[in-house]
Formats: C-alpha cells, sequence, structure tokens
C-alpha cells in the first residue's frame, strides 16, 4: 500500500534520510524505531508533504504522490497525529474534531464519524466542551489520535504516541491502536519505546542516522543486536 | 574593545572617505551640497536609531521626542530667553537622555512585551507632537524662526553651504563611529543578547536594566544633538517634521532597508533613500503632486521584494561573489 | 449630566467603528504574523472610491459599498499573493517596510488622482439627526454603529460556527497542526487578509458621510487601529471591540470635557496607563 523508494530529505538541502526504502501493506501495523535523531519525525513529514524530498520516490496504493501538496495527502488518506499533540489549545474538543475532518472526503460523513471516535473514546465525550489546552496529557492524545480519526485515513501515523503519558494511559492508547486495523487502518508507529513498539506491531524497521539498520518481524528486531547498537549508538 | 574597532579608527579607507568627503562642497553646487548635507543628518539620525532599534533590538518609536526637543526646545531657549544655541544643545541632550532613560525604565519596569512598547513608544511620540503643536513656548502650530545664519561659530551657526556640511558630516561620522564602538564593545554583546532573548539573558545574569537604558540614553543624546543642529540647519523649526511620529517612520525606513542592527546598515539606507527621494521631488515634484513619493514608494517596495535581508547583505553577497567567482 | 451622556453616546459611536478597522488587522496578525501599516491608507482608498463613484455616478456611499468591497477584497489579495506573501518567512520589520512603500504608494495615487484639497461625499443621511432623550447624535454615526456591530457579530458567529472560521482560528493557534489536517495555510491567509481589505472598505464607506477626507489621512487611521489592536490583545475579539470602544469614549471625552491639548491626549494617555499595568493587552490571558 505504501512504498518508499529510496528516499533522500533533510532541511535546508542537508539529508537527514539517506536512501531510506520502507514497505507497509493494507491492514498492517508497522513500527518505525530509532533514537533521537535517526530521522523518524522527518520521515512521517516528508510522508505528510511537510518535507519535500531530495531524491526518491513515495508510491501511495500504486500512485507516485511524491508531488502533492500537504493538503492532497490528507485527502488521499494520509493521516500524521503528530509528535508532542499539537491539539489546537483554545478550541473545544469538539472544534478539535470537526476541524480533523474538515478536509473535502471526510467532511462528508463527519457527524457519523464524530459519533464513532467519541464511542471509542468515551472521556472525550465527557469533556466535548472544554478547551483542549486544559485536558491532561493522556486526554490530549485520545483528542489527538481522534482527530486523525476524524480525517478518515487510510494510512494513520502515529509520532510517539506514549511520550509523556502515564502506564495507564499508555496502555488504554495502544489498545485501541490495536484495533484500528480492524477498522480498515493502516498503521505506522513511530516509537522511541523498543519493548512497547515490539509488542504492538507485526513488521519494524529501525533507522539509524537516516538509513534502514534493520528490518522485519518483531522477534527478528529484537534478537539483532544491531538493534541494541543503533539505540546506543555503539 | 574589539580589534576591529581600532582597525577602523585606523583606516585609511575610513579616513581617505572622510577627507573625499570633506573636499566635496569645492565640487558640488549648492543644490547637491543641500540633498548630501540632508542625506548625512538622515545617517545621523538613523544610525542613532539602530542602536536601540537594531542592536538592542528595541523598536521604539519615540525618537521624534529627542530629535524634537533638540530641535524645538533649543530654538525656543534662545528665541524667548536668548540662551546660547550651545548651551541649549546641551541642556535640550541632557532632558532627552533623561526621558529616554525614563522610557528604559518604564520598559523594564512594567515588562512590556515587544508590540505593547512599540505602541506605547508611538503612544508617547503623538502626545509628544500634540503638546509641542499646543504650546505657545515651543513655537505652537506656526513652529518657530531662528535668527539668520550669519556663521558666528559662538552663536552656533554655521553658514550654511560648506560649513553646515562639514558639522553634519563630523556628526553622521560621530554616529556611524559610535555603531561600530558598541558593536566591538561588551556592550554590543549584551544588547545582542538582550534582542535574541531577553529571558535567557537576564537569566544568565546580564543587567538587562542597565543596558536598555545605556543604549536608549546613548541614542537619545545623538539624536537630540543631531536634532538641534539640523534645525540650525532648516533655519525655520517646524514641528510637523520634527516632532511628528512621521519623521521617525522615514529614520525607521532607512535602517531596515540598509540593514537593521549593521553598523553602516543605517548610512548606506540613509545615503541612497534621501537623495534619492529629493531628487525626485526636485524633478516631479511641481508636475504632478504626489508622483514623486508615489516613485519612491515603488522604490521601496520593490527593494523590499528584493533584498529581504537588507542592501547592505545583498551588497556583501556581490562582493563576495566578485571576489571569488570560482567558489 | 446630559454632557456625559453625549460623550459615551459619541464615543461609544464611533468606537464601534474603530473596533471593526482593528479586528480586520488582528485576524491578519493571527494568520499571517503580519502588521499592515497602510492599513489606514486602505480605508483612504475605500473612501476615495465611493467619492469617485458619486461623482461619476451620483451614488450614495452606502450604494457605493455594493462595488467598493468586493474590489477591494480583491485588491487585498493580490495585495497579499504578490508583496506580502514573499516577505512572510523573515524579519518581522521587512513587512513593515514594505506596507511602508505601499502606504506611500496609495497615499501619493490617491494624491495624484484626485489632488490633495479635502473633499466631501455628499450623502443622503449626512445632515440628519438622531434624538435619544438629552442626546443629539447624526445619523451616520448611529448607522455606522449598527453596521460594525452587527459585522462584528457576524465576524464572531463566522469564526465560531464555519469550517472556515475554524480554519482561521487554527492556523492561528498552531499553523503546523492546521497543515496536517489538510487545511491550505496559504489560502487561508490570503483570503483572511482579504477579507480584512473588504471590512476595511466597509468601515470606509460607513466613516465617510459627512467627513471631508484628504490623501494624507491614512497615518491617522493606521495609529488608531493600531492602539486598539494592541490594546485588545493583538487577537482577542472581545478585547479589541472592548479596546475599540474604550478609544473611542476616551476620544469623546477628551473633546467634549477637557480643552485643547489635554483633551486630545486623552486616548493616548488611557492607552498608556492601561497598557503598563496590562501589557498583555485586554485578554485574560495571565502575562506570561
Amino acid at each position: 500500500m505504501l512504498e518508499l523508494e529510496n528516499l533522500v530529505a533533510g532541511y535546508g538541502g542537508v539529508p537527514v534520510l539517506r536512501d531510506v526504502s520502507i514497505k507497509l501493506d493494507a491492514g498492517e501495523i508497522v513500527g518505525l524505531l530509532g533514537a533521537n535523531n535517526a530521522g523518524k519525525t522527518t520521515l512521517i513529514n516528508c510522508l505528510s508533504g511537510m518535507v519535500a524530498p531530495i531524491s526518491g520516490r513515495i508510491l501511495f496504493e500504486g500512485r507516485d504522490i511524491s508531488r502533492l501538496t500537504a493538503r492532497q495527502r490528507v485527502e488521499a488518506g494520509i493521516v500524521q497525529v503528530p509528535e508532542g499533540r499539537l491539539v489546537f489549545p483554545e478550541m473545544s474538543v469538539r472544534e478539535n474534531l470537526l476541524l480533523g475532518g474538515i478536509n473535502a472526503r471526510a467532511r462528508a460523513h463527519r457527524p457519523q464519524q464524530m459519533d464513532k471516535v467519541l464511542a471509542l473514546f468515551p472521556r472525550l465525550k465527557e469533556r466535548l466542551s472544554q478547551h483542549a489546552g486544559t485536558l491532561s496529557g493522556g486526554e490530549q492524545q485520545m483528542l489527538a489520535i481522534g482527530r486523525g480519526l476524524m480525517a478518515e485515513a487510510k494510512l494513520l501515523m502515529l509520532d510517539e504516541p506514549s511520550l509523556g503519558l502515564s502506564p495507564l494511559f499508555v496502555q488504554y492508547i495502544f489498545e485501541i491502536i490495536d484495533r484500528l486495523p480492524a477498522e480498515g487502518l493502516t498503521i505506522l508507529l513511530v516509537e522511541q519505546n523498543l519493548m512497547l513498539t515490539l509488542r504492538h506491531t507485526g513488521r519494524c524497521y529501525v533507522l539509524e542516522r537516516g538509513q534502514v539498520a534493520v528490518e522485519g518481524s518483531a522477534d527478528v528486531v529484537k534478537n539483532d543486536p544491531r538493534t541494541r547498537s543503533a539505540y546506543l549508538g555503539l | 574593545m574589539r580589534e576591529d574597532f581600532y582597525r577602523t579608527l585606523s583606516s585609511p579607507v575610513w579616513w581617505g572617505a572622510l577627507v573625499l568627503a570633506a573636499l566635496l562642497p569645492l565640487v558640488l553646487s549648492s543644490y547637491y551640497l543641500h540633498i548630501l548635507t540632508l542625506s548625512l543628518v538622515y545617517v545621523a539620525l538613523a544610525s542613532s536609531w539602530n542602536i536601540v532599534g537594531g542592536m538592542a533590538g528595541q523598536i521604539s518609536l519615540a525618537h521624534s521626542l529627542f530629535i524634537g526637543i533638540g530641535a524645538m526646545l533649543s530654538s525656543a531657549l534662545l528665541l524667548k530667553f536668548g540662551v546660547n544655541m550651545w548651551l541649549g544643545m546641551l541642556i535640550s541632550a541632557a532632558l532627552s537622555g533623561l526621558l529616554g532613560a525614563t522610557i528604559a525604565w518604564i520598559d523594564f519596569r512594567f515588562q512590556l512585551g515587544h508590540l505593547s512598547f512599540v505602541l506605547i513608544t508611538l503612544a508617547f511620540a503623538e502626545m509628544g507632537a500634540i503638546i509641542v503643536e499646543g504650546w505657545d513656548f515651543l513655537g505652537g502650530a506656526s513652529g518657530l524662526l531662528l535668527p539668520r545664519d550669519t556663521g558666528n561659530f559662538r552663536l552656533f551657526q554655521f553658514g550654511g553651504g560648506a560649513g553646515s556640511f562639514w558639522v553634519m558630516l563630523t556628526l553622521a561620522a560621530a554616529c556611524v563611529l559610535v555603531n561600530v564602538a558598541i558593536l566591538n564593545a561588551p556592550l554590543g554583546y549584551y544588547l545582542r543578547t538582550i534582542r535574541d532573548n531577553e529571558k535567557a539573558a537576564q537569566a544568565i545574569g546580564v543587567d538587562v536594566l542597565k543596558y536598555k537604558i545605556t543604549a536608549m540614553v546613548i541614542s537619545a543624546v545623538l539624536a537630540s544633538v543631531v536634532g538641534t543642529a539640523y534645525v540650525r540647519y532648516l533655519t525655520f523649526a517646524d514641528p510637523y517634521l520634527l516632532v511628528s511620529p512621521v519623521i521617525t517612520i522615514e529614520i525607521v525606513l532607512f535602517a531596515t532597508v540598509g540593514g537593521l542592527g549593521r553598523a553602516y546598515g543605517p548610512a548606506l539606507g540613509a545615503l541612497l533613500l534621501v537623495p534619492l527621494g529629493e531628487i525626485l521631488r526636485g524633478k516631479l515634484g511641481s508636475t504632478l503632486p504626489g508622483l514623486h513619493y508615489f516613485i519612491y514608494g515603488v522604490v521601496v517596495i520593490t527593494v523590499t521584494l528584493a533584498t529581504p535581508r537588507g542592501l547592505l547583505s545583498l551588497f556583501e553577497r556581490l562582493w563576495r561573489g566578485w571576489r571569488r567567482p570560482a567558489a | 449630566m446630559s454632557e456625559l451622556y453625549q460623550a459615551l453616546a459619541q464615543g461609544l459611536l464611533i468606537g464601534s467603528t474603530y473596533g471593526l478597522l482593528a479586528l480586520g488587522m488582528g485576524l491578519v496578525y493571527g494568520v499571517s504574523g503580519v502588521v499592515n501599516f497602510s492599513h489606514g491608507d486602505f480605508i483612504s482608498l475605500g473612501m476615495f472610491m465611493c467619492l469617485a463613484l458619486y461623482s461619476a455616478f451620483s451614488l450614495d456611499p452606502y450604494v457605493s459599498v455594493l462595488i467598493t468591497v468586493p474590489a477591494m477584497t480583491a485588491i487585498g489579495a493580490v495585495v497579499y499573493i504578490f508583496l506580502i506573501r514573499p516577505m512572510v518567512g523573515h524579519q518581522f520589520l521587512m513587512v513593515v517596510q514594505l506596507t511602508l512603500g505601499l502606504s506611500l504608494v496609495l497615499q501619493n495615487g490617491i494624491l495624484m488622482i484626485f489632488g490633495g484639497q479635502p473633499a466631501r461625499t455628499p450623502s443622503v443621511v449626512e445632515s440628519k439627526l438622531f434624538i435619544l432623550g438629552d442626546v443629539v447624535l447624526q445619523v451616520p454615526h448611529v448607522i455606522a454603529f449598527v453596521v460594525s456591530f452587527l459585522l462584528a457579530g457576524g465576524l464572531y458567529v463566522m469564526l465560531r460556527s464555519t469550517d472556515f472560521g475554524r480554519s482561521i482560528r487554527a492556523v492561528h493557534q498552531n499553523a503546523h497542526a492546521a497543515a496536517l489536517m489538510g487545511i491550505n495555510v496559504g489560502r487561508v491567509q490570503v483570503l483572511t487578509f482579504a477579507l480584512g481589505i473588504g471590512i476595511l472598505a466597509l468601515a470606509a464607506a460607513l466613516l465617510l458621510p459627512g467627513t471631508p477626507i484628504q490623501p494624507a489621512q491614512g497615518l491617522r487611521y493606521t495609529v488608531i487601529t493600531l492602539l486598539v489592536v494592541v490594546l485588545g490583545g493583538m487577537t482577542n475579539f472581545v478585547g479589541i471591540m472592548l479596546g475599540g470602544l474604550i478609544i473611542g469614549i476616551a476620544e469623546a471625552f477628551g473633546t467634549i470635557y477637557l480643552e485643547g491639548v489635554l483633551g486630545l491626549l486623552m486616548p493616548y494617555i488611557i492607552f498608556v496607563a492601561i497598557m503598563l499595568f496590562r501589557p498583555q493587552g485586554l485578554t485574560w490571558k495571565s502575562r506570561q
């Protein structure tokens, strides 16, 4: 469903990703691991159209989408739940969700989608008119994911959803993530938390300094010594 | 004080340029000499503003207050009390310095953000204009007419023409040198930290209040002195020119067009834009009122779009490109 | 006592239009970080367009808006796309510099076409008076008040209840996140600026009847609008309208109660007084 071919991308001409090739099939949950500046967020931002690739191709559902604008990527079904949640602090939960579904494709069934998301996250339903900036970290993460779901994503990319959350919330959120493929979504999960990711994904890629160091099933990645060195810089 | 300052002071290029400039009255007609004299006034004014606005990053629109005090107060003191203009200049400069320090103190004491500071200084400038235009002692709306300039140096008269030109040249050079000095002294370093991140500067122990006041006082005193010299050159103290926020806006424009925060930026901006404005006005001013300023505005827009980082950066890049074409 | 009501009423009337002027600037600032120093000159442009339409077709300013608002909205979009957008990533003062150049162009373009003499644009309601108890008000001012409030109300509803309004607020609060929602941030910025200029066209027509106009007046409106916007907290809707009313009332009180210089100083004194003790403006955010 998604293929990155030899992607080179970076900021101001300086490459962060050097020759990255990745594949996702529909319905998978794939993990993207790596230490802090390995290039994980850059890769996601490239997929979202926020960073233009220096070279390489991005194929989504067979189409080359490298030239699509950020708006068009969302319309195509590529949706990002950004690192740090980035909810709109002075808008209510309801308004945040409405904005999630603002793209033309999703807008048609926004009310129904809203009901579905609120059923998935009852806590949000309780706080519908509360300003998003006043929510707790875990609630904001729920909102961010709910917002992503409102966009009727085909590929949902989550950037560090466990960051700053209590273990209870992390467990809750990841239970939800596990259920998403059944709803027809494909998930790309970016995480620093190695063990957590290995438990919830089928396959993983480990990035090290802009290149794929290890790839394979969760078990393969867990046992590969290069994974540890990629994280510890050894 | 960094090396660069002393190198500038002893630079043959600098002195050569100054000497050449000083010889200009011998070859220029009085019309062009006048334009150049005006340009130098604004070089001085823009450079004085640069200390606060460019180096310290405090966009103050109160500059017209200092220029106005320097011009109107010294004129009023001369005309109403017979105070020698040299003394009047010193009194005005002291008052301006005090006012500047007060404004800087207010900024610090009330923790004004950048935008509030801009607008509060603008409000002060408007108030100053209203007060001067309504106060007969300072000339009211009709301004003050100084006695004719007969060149008597002890009476703060420079004779118009070449004499005034040399005075303005000295002031302009002095203001630019002050800029160079500050940039190469610890003060410049502290101002830059305040400009880049005031809270961080404070956190690492920089005495923000002291340096803000210092910058403002230097800037105000320079502006005031130039104001006095300027009004003497014009012989007529026009409040709508000298105490209006418009003059501040012009100065800010010269500084930003040339290169904000750089020592020679404001000078470059003034030396380019003032002659442009005057020559346009001379050639087109009578044909169709407004045409010269219209073109001036178009030039400003074009220059802005073409050089978003100021003309000085553009010239530097061109210079570097010319010297090392292979790079 | 009736003087008090007169001052209050007049202040409220003009203040609501000041608020409207500032809303346009606040919206643009929130979405693009741009402060347009030719703001007042666009108001001038709107006024002179009405004058021209009157001279050519005897159109009353209240009718001319049907032409000037769409025209100025289009002009706004063009100005933003070609002049302002290229500057948006750079130093804040660069946009100021550009808009200062634009101010000169507008002001002097108007001067070249219309000449420098103050001109009046007649309107059917110009000399009619509206009497409320002891208070005598000019009908054009009352109309300006009502329309300004209605338009401000309309803007408020638009921002709260339409997707476009929500996009504007989203771009203001977090442009990156807004882009991730599929919002075309660039388009929102253009449309907001164009909307702001369109509002100015309407406000110009409201301010026009009974007022002699001249090309150099732009700066005065720009300064008033800046005062109101900063007083209102830059992007706080209610704060800005409140700021407009405060400045309007301060102006009215100054002219009616105080003689000469002190009267003229009132709005500025009030502004400085409020800002010193509340530098963040009339928002409910705590000082950060």
